[in-house]
């Protein structure tokens, strides 16, 4: 094993048809016109020296260590910002050349520390490596002069240090944040020989609008900014490819190793989710691995009252098998199920969701995402025919008009929100559709063309009201319909949606949507290019969430906005395998590739494959789970890296129906909330403990790659294996490998789909069979998967839940980008120091109105509970609109939240709560009273 | 009835409602019980299906909808 | 029957005391009962006679200076309203030698006219270049500007006509035309002189090259040290644009530097404009593909712009006739420093230096010999007497190791220290370098103390190795005429004053 090195071509790549024929020093090289040639140089394998050039910014033309000869040309023209041109003839090494390079380079030293033996980038630093290729002997200047030797270190980040006297000023971290990020937090302060590196006006790094997403520290070629881990620790010596297991982006990254020992996870180039990107988790929270918290030994109990005992992994497993049987044995086959997570491998998800159409014998199993895009799938296989999103990520890219609905992705999919607020600096036009003001509508250099401010939980008034703008004004694109959808589905649908009470003046006193502001949204959505969709949870979380996809992809379809690159339905997956999960069968009512259990074909399939009888009918999902513990007729339940007690709404009803439970068993890193109800706890494996592959929103299959031995002795999926043969059902897998053969034995979108071609390919875009043996970027080429595309009428239909006098106000979620989902990994991170508390955002005017000043303690009381929290005051969300996270336990948001869910799925209702809020005096009765028994709860037993 | 009591809102009854109000909007009566009966077929756990039933019968399905009444007796 | 009376508005007028005299005079016409209009016009550039106070009358303009306020009660006394004689009475303006031996072209308004009247403006000859401009088309008024010879007159001397091609030829649906008024060279204010005495003809200049290459809208960035330009060419525009000639598809505004010296160099600017930090973009792209905003941009100095208008209304044949060389039509000069005559010296190229010094100029104020000229700004190399014959043009200029710049010629006596005018050069590239290469940013840091040593006798032959070596680094090296041309004052004083580079004590042995 080796350190993956990466070629950086020093000038982004160009994309264009015409080719230019040149000729650098004697060697002819033929590439796209617009090249730099600098990176034409490179493509050669001639090395131009360079120090301000790399190939994630455009070139800057700063350090004029790359300069050329051209023949016919005065001067020496820098490489890097010199375009190729047909005939040129270039001369990279001349002696002239040499000589102006070593005068530059002798100005670089003559203001660098000359510490190379002790500093941190010692052998990983550009500026080294530059002294020796131009032959640097000797600095003429001394060491007496003007310098920053002395200049002040900056190590307010935790994650990385700013060593201001090593700075050579190149600017690429300057342009990182700008090109790569769209942050622009960094600048250069002062000029000439007093130019440094600024965040914001002369604040710290931490203090600054910096969002720590690291391409700065990427970027820089000296030990200036460098992650703070490699100065205490030193350089890696080998690293392997991995994917993060945050987020629904899917970034690839270099997890750099010392041994076991990970020293930095570095954004791989090649990644085609994040193209060399990254964000403050991935790149940095990961420290969790390692955390004092984190539980490595399996633990039993009687009762949830007593403290936890630890026990051996055999004692574990046959404790939890001999459970499982007694409660079969005594309740019936039904009275168990268990739960897969998006955030374990597409081979642990299956095999969870094998284990429960095996050895438990039925169909109760189901998944995180019933409670986030659960819709999504029911939405888009409803219209289109398949359950998931249309595009590859590359394809914003090419688009035109991106409307984004119910998202955040500056938020809660950075790496993807960077990626989008480059097309919009390109020009690409924006419409956000959101109750919240969110940083996309207006940040650095990036302004929504309309923000349609909608109240909470009125997505298909408003969505129904653009058809109509579409389909009254004309502006339908008739042609695509008439090739590619139903047609009598969508005459239907037109006269539906252009019946007058569907107009935006006829919803507006509904939506809070200024008719006009929506008629001008609805024109440019649909006349104004490749028009793409982008939405996240706050389009599904509703209960009218299927509707809404549904209205999302009547609308792409009606604008002829399916098919291609730069166009498309997107949903925005929140967890790094929620797509994966959903593919592999961890639905009660489907098998792998979403076919219903009542397909005999299907059936048999299976019942073959796995050598059992298998149910025809679904079985239960998450929240009748819950009812039927509740009822009394469901005992025992195996979680799987999830924690539903903090994520899953109305918390209460959660509580009581684990409580109600005989067995619960929780296998995770961490004794979570849910682990309070729980009778057995099975600790779990890291992302970088294991192999197997996920699966992210452009449904894209990735490798993850294990760099270091589980902590906790087996990888998940070997756990699920010994529970299986402990309860008498044989599995023997050797490696995940074998389990993504069967997987693509059994799965027709997966047939092509084996570790051995992902290692070859990078990462495979499911379908992947005979058809397109390389997987499939964009879906819907020439036809819909379901042959026509399929309008679905979508009338809106209020929620239950109703703001009155008693509950004045609507309270939504969401996230924030230091934190991801319940908070289990990013809180035990140095994440915290820029959330360290969930807080209710409340408008000035709604503040007023209750005497709460910013920073006050506040009761959040809805129907299902409540809770205290500090607020801030912003208008970032509208008067009648409150908003928080659910990142920390203390808060614990869905104390609050409802059952009230979505009419096909039964996906929570989260986005939309009737509260009211009060001036409180610190954490409610509830939250002590919780945090108390939760204390007691992780109680561990004394080991004799 | 206290507030946690209202607050819990799934049961059977209202999910079938909430089916049921979607497929009414599709179309007619007929295809509305279709499109209901399919859908809890398809992703009701038999056991839900039966306490439904088990509500129609004992006259307890308060504010049942027609159509989900419909539906789900062609269930039985 | 009403005096019209001239006092100039210019603000180097204003700084010797214009504003005071214009009160005295019109405090004296009312005691005395006799009726004047005032007219503040611009200045006719010849700052020693600052303030030249005009009268109309009926044997045409009277001129008397240099006046003071307090020369005023015996001016009125000696018939100041009917031109009656006084020592400070210099006759018609016109036959002033200074004044009568240029070629105004560009400057053929200047100081006669109200700046502000637009009825003035066209009396004299405004706007015809518009119209003839109007008349043609884009491609046509950019091949006749390619005609003329007209080259960039901020300093590089590149053809307008060719930039002007280059951007009508740029497809996009927006453009823009930039007028670079930050001039920041030391020893220069022809476009100040121009900004405050004619600034109609900048606007039509701008208007005329809108025209030509299709834009909608244009900026004047103006330098913040000179507030007087700002407001006349602000109200010049809206007049224009009261009077319709402005406005009508194409508009414009005036725009405030903050003081950066490198926010002349066009990118800089540009930047500047934009609203970032002025700092240096890296060619290509050219302004003229991506410019403002990064759309296609004619970027041009005030005085190529302001010459347009008589090209198009005389002819290109009518400029391109005057001129030395590749130097086609006249260059504003202006002589400043230890000079008995300071002030704007419009003339066709191919003076000499040693003519324009000794004879325009008259040689020092101060009486002493001249030792130095150093042209075309800080940047620009010091001349010896030795080089004096080499005549006013580009190739000239950049054959003897100089350049022309922005035509502003510093006259130095015996008693400069070149080498302290080396380390200058040095210390301003250092004060003013915009920070982004290299060798300009670390380089003229390292310049200014590399000839302390030099000057302090340390290692004096290693270190003017050094130096040399520097300059090198700096002129091939840089990303702008900054750091790049930094090199000539510095290599010039080296190469023609050697002698200066001793050091004191080194001096002093050799005495």
């Amino acid at each position: 094993m080796s350190l993956i090195q990466e070629t950086d071509f020093g000038a982004p790549a160009v994309r264009s048809e015409k080719t230019v024929t040149l000729t650098i020093d004697g060697v002819q090289v033929t590439v796209p016109e617009g090249t730099s040639l600098m990176r034409a140089a490179k493509e050669l394998g001639t090395t131009i020296p360079k120090l301000c050039a790399t190939d994630s910014v455009a070139a800057f033309g700063s350090c004029r260590l790359c300069l050329v000869e051209i023949e016919g040309r005065a001067g020496t023209p820098a490489s890097c910002t010199t375009p190729v041109a047909e005939g040129m003839v270039v001369s990279t090494q001349t002696p002239k050349l040499a000589k102006l390079r070593r005068g530059v380079m002798e100005l670089y030293i003559s203001d660098h520390p000359l510490d190379c033996l002790t500093c941190a980038a010692n052998g990983d630093c550009e500026l080294q490596d530059m002294a020796g290729a131009v032959g640097l002997r000797e600095v003429r200047y001394g060491y007496d002069g003007a310098n920053h030797l002395t200049a002040a270190k900056d190590a307010s980040n935790p994650y990385f240090t700013y060593d201001a006297s090593k700075c050579i000023v190149c600017s690429r971290c300057v342009r990182a944040c700008e090109e790569v990020q769209g942050t622009f937090a960094l600048t250069i302060a002062g000029r000439g020989f007093g130019s440094r590196v600024s965040p914001g006006q002369s604040e710290s790094f931490m203090t600054s609008e910096c969002v720590s997403c690291g391409a700065c520290v990427q970027a820089c070629p000296t030990a200036t900014l460098t992650e703070t881990r490699v100065i205490e620790i030193g350089q890696p010596e080998h690293s392997a490819v991995t994917t993060c297991a945050y987020c629904g982006v899917g970034c690839a990254f270099k997890a750099e190793m010392r041994g076991e020992e990970l020293v930095r996870m570095v954004p791989w180039k090649a990644g085609k989710a994040n193209r060399g990107h990254s964000c403050v988790k991935g790149r940095f929270a990961w420290g969790y691995a390692t955390h004092r918290e984190r539980v490595t030994e399996p633990m039993i109990r009687a009762s949830i009252h007593d403290p936890w005992k630890v026990v051996s992994w055999d004692e574990a497993i046959a404790h939890t098998a001999s459970e499982f049987k007694r409660i079969q044995g005594q309740y019936g086959r039904d009275s168990v199920g268990g739960i897969t997570s998006s955030r374990c491998t597409n081979e642990e998800t299956y095999l969870v969701q094998k284990l429960v159409r095996t050895a438990f014998g039925n169909h109760n199993v189901d998944t995180c995402a019933r409670v986030c895009h659960s819709p999504t799938g029911y939405g888009l296989k409803t219209t289109f025919g398949a359950s998931a999103g249309t595009q590859d990520f590359d394809s914003v890219e090419e688009t035109d008009v991106m409307v984004v609905i119910g998202a955040n992705p500056t938020d809660a999919h950075p790496v993807f929100a960077s990626r989008m607020k480059k097309r919009l600096r390109q020009g690409a036009r924006l419409i956000v559709i959101d109750p919240r003001r969110i940083d996309l509508v207006r940040s650095a250099r990036v302004q929504a063309d309309h923000h349609l401010a909608l109240r909470p939980g009125t997505n298909v008034a408003v969505l129904t009201a653009m058809a109509h703008v579409i389909v009254t004004e004309g502006l339908a694109d008739e042609a695509y319909v008439r090739e590619r959808c139903d047609l009598q589905a969508y005459a239907h649908w037109a006269e539906f949606v252009s019946l007058p009470q569907h107009g935006p003046e006829a919803t507006e006193a509904v939506t809070g949507v200024p008719a006009a502001e929506l008629r001008a949204a609805a024109r440019l959505y649909a006349t104004g290019g490749n028009g793409s969709i982008y939405y996240g949870l706050g389009v599904t979380e509703h209960s009218q969430g299927s509707t809404t996809v549904m209205a999302i992809a009547n609308l792409a379809m009606v604008t002829g906005n399916i098919g291609r690159p730069g166009v498309g339905v997107n949903p925005l997956r929140g967890q790094n395998n929620v797509q994966g999960a959903c593919d592999m069968g961890s639905f009660p009512h489907e098998f792998s590739g979403y076919r219903h259990v009542s397909d005999d074909e299907t059936r048999q399939l299976f019942e073959e494959a796995w050598g059992v009888a298998l149910g025809d009918e679904p079985g239960l999902r998450i929240p009748n789970m819950l009812d039927e513990a509740v009822a009394g007729h469901f005992k025992g339940l195996y979680v799987q890296g999830e924690d539903i007690l903090q994520s899953d709404p109305n918390t209460r009803h959660v509580a009581a129906g684990l409580a109600a439970m005989e067995c619960v068993v929780v296998q995770d890193l961490f004794l979570n909330e849910t682990a309070n109800y729980a009778h057995v706890f099975l600790p779990g494996s890291t992302f970088l403990e294991k192999d197997g592959t996920f699966t992210n929103a452009e449904r894209r299959i990735q490798r993850v790659r294990k760099v270091m031995r589980p902590r906790n002795g087996y990888a998940d999926w070997e756990v699920t294996q010994m529970l299986s043969n402990a309860l008498g059902y044989p599995m023997a897998y050797d490696h995940p490998s074998q389990i993504m053969d069967e997987i693509a034995r059994l799965t027709p979108s997966f047939a092509g789909v084996s570790f051995e071609k992902l290692d070859a390919l990078g990462s495979i875009q499911w379908p992947c069979n005979a058809a397109a043996p390389e997987g499939t970027p964009v879906m819907h080429i020439d036809h819909f998967v379901r042959g026509k595309g399929q309008f679905i009428l979508t009338e809106y239909v209020p929620t239950e839940e109703k703001v009155g006098p008693r509950y004045p106000l609507l309270l939504t979620t969401g996230r924030i980008l230091s934190q991801y989902n319940v908070g289990a990994q990013t809180r035990r991170t140095e994440n915290s120091r820029w959330h360290a508390e969930d807080v209710l955002e409340i408008h000035p005017h709604d503040a007023e109105e209750r005497g709460v000043r910013d920073g006050d303690w506040v009761r959040l009381k809805s129907r299902s509970g409540e809770t205290a929290l500090r607020a801030e005051i912003t208008d970032r969300v509208a008067p009648g609109v409150v908003y928080t996270t659910f990142h920390h336990p203390l808060t614990q948001a869905n104390v609050i939240t409802t059952d009230h869910s979505d009419w096909a799925t039964n996906c929570p209702e989260y986005k939309v709560t009737a509260v009211q809020v009060s001036r409180g005096n610190g954490p409610a009765e509830w939250q002590v009273e919780y945090t108390a028994q939760a204390r007691k709860s992780r109680r561990i037993e004394a080991a004799e | 009835m206290t507030d946690a009591d209202e607050a819990h809102a799934t049961g059977v009854t209202p999910m079938a409602n909430q089916i049921a109000g979607f497929f009414v909007s599709q179309g007619d009566h007929a295809a509305a019980v279709a499109g209901t009966a399919d859908h809890i077929k398809a992703f009701w756990a038999p056991v839900m299906r039966r306490e439904l039933l088990a509500l129609v019968d004992a006259g307890q399905a308060e504010g049942l909808s027609d159509v989900a009444r419909e539906a789900i007796l062609r269930l039985r | 029957m009403t005096v019209r009376v001239y006092v100039p508005g210019d603000m180097a007028a204003v700084a010797v005391g214009a504003d005071q005299v214009a009160g005295a005079i019109t405090s004296a016409a009312g005691a005395a009962g006799i009726d004047i209009t005032l007219v503040r016009n611009g200045s006719r550039g010849l700052f020693t006679l600052e303030t030249l106070v005009e009268v109309e009358t009926p044997r045409g303009r009277i001129g008397y200076g240099p006046v003071d306020a307090v020369d005023v009660p015996g001016l009125v006394a000696a018939g100041l309203f009917e031109g009656g004689a006084h020592p400070l009475r210099l006759g018609r303006p016109e036959t002033i030698p200074f004044l009568a031996r240029q070629t105004r072209l560009t400057f053929a308004r200047a100081g006669l006219t109200d700046p502000l009247s637009l009825a003035d403006y066209r009396a004299h000859g405004g706007l015809k270049g518009l119209e003839a401009a109007l008349a043609l088309s884009p491609a046509e008024v950019a091949a006749r500007v390619k005609a003329s010879g007209l080259r960039g007159r901020g300093g590089a001397g590149f053809p307008t006509g060719i930039k002007w091609e280059t951007v009508l030829a740029a497809p996009g649906p927006q453009k823009y035309i930039v007028c670079n008024a930050d001039e920041g060279d030391s020893g220069t204010f022809a476009d100040r002189l121009l900004m405050e005495a004619d600034p109609f003809l900048l606007v039509e200049g701008m208007a005329i090259a809108a025209h030509a290459v299709g834009a909608s809208y244009g900026y004047v960035y103006i330098r913040s040290e000179y507030p007087f330009a700002i407001a006349k060419m602000t109200a010049a525009i809206d007049l224009a644009r009261a009077d319709g000639w402005l406005g009508r598809g194409f508009d414009l505004e005036v725009r405030v530097g903050a003081g950066a010296y490198v926010c002349g160099e066009e990118t800089a600017l540009l930047e500047s404009l934009e609203g970032r930090r002025g700092q240096v973009r890296a060619k290509p792209p050219l302004p003229a593909h991506q410019g403002l905003f990064g759309r296609p941009t004619v970027i041009n100095n005030v005085l190529s712009l302001a010459a347009v208008p008589f090209i198009l209304s005389e002819g290109a044949d009518a400029y391109q006739e005057f001129g030395f060389g590749r130097s086609r039509g006249t260059l504003p000069i202006q002589l400043a420093g230890d000079v008995v005559h300071g002030g704007v010296f419009e003339t066709p190229f191919g003076l000499s230096l040693g003519e324009l010094v000794d004879d325009i100029a008259g040689g020092c104020a101060s009486g002493r010999a001249v030792r130095a000229v150093q042209v075309g700004g800080p940047l620009g190399a010091y001349f010896p007497r030795a080089l004096f014959d080499t005549p006013f043009d580009y190739e000239a200029f950049t054959a003897r190791g100089g350049l022309i710049g922005h035509g502003g010629v510093v006259v130095f006596n015996d008693t400069v220290d070149l080498a302290s005018q080396a380390r200058f050069a040095m210390e301003f590239c250092a004060a003013e370098s915009c920070g982004k290469c290299t060798p300009c940013r670390i380089g003229s840091t390292r310049g200014v103390e590399v000839i302390d040593r030099i000057v302090a006798g340390q290692a004096r032959e290693a270190n003017i190795a050094v130096l040399e070596d520097l300059c090198e680094t700096m002129k091939l090296g840089s990303l702008c005429a900054l750091g790049g041309f930094t090199p000539y004052p510095v290599m010039s004083a080296l190469d023609h004053f050697p002698e200066d580079f001793g050091g004191a004590d080194v001096r002093r042995a050799a005495e």
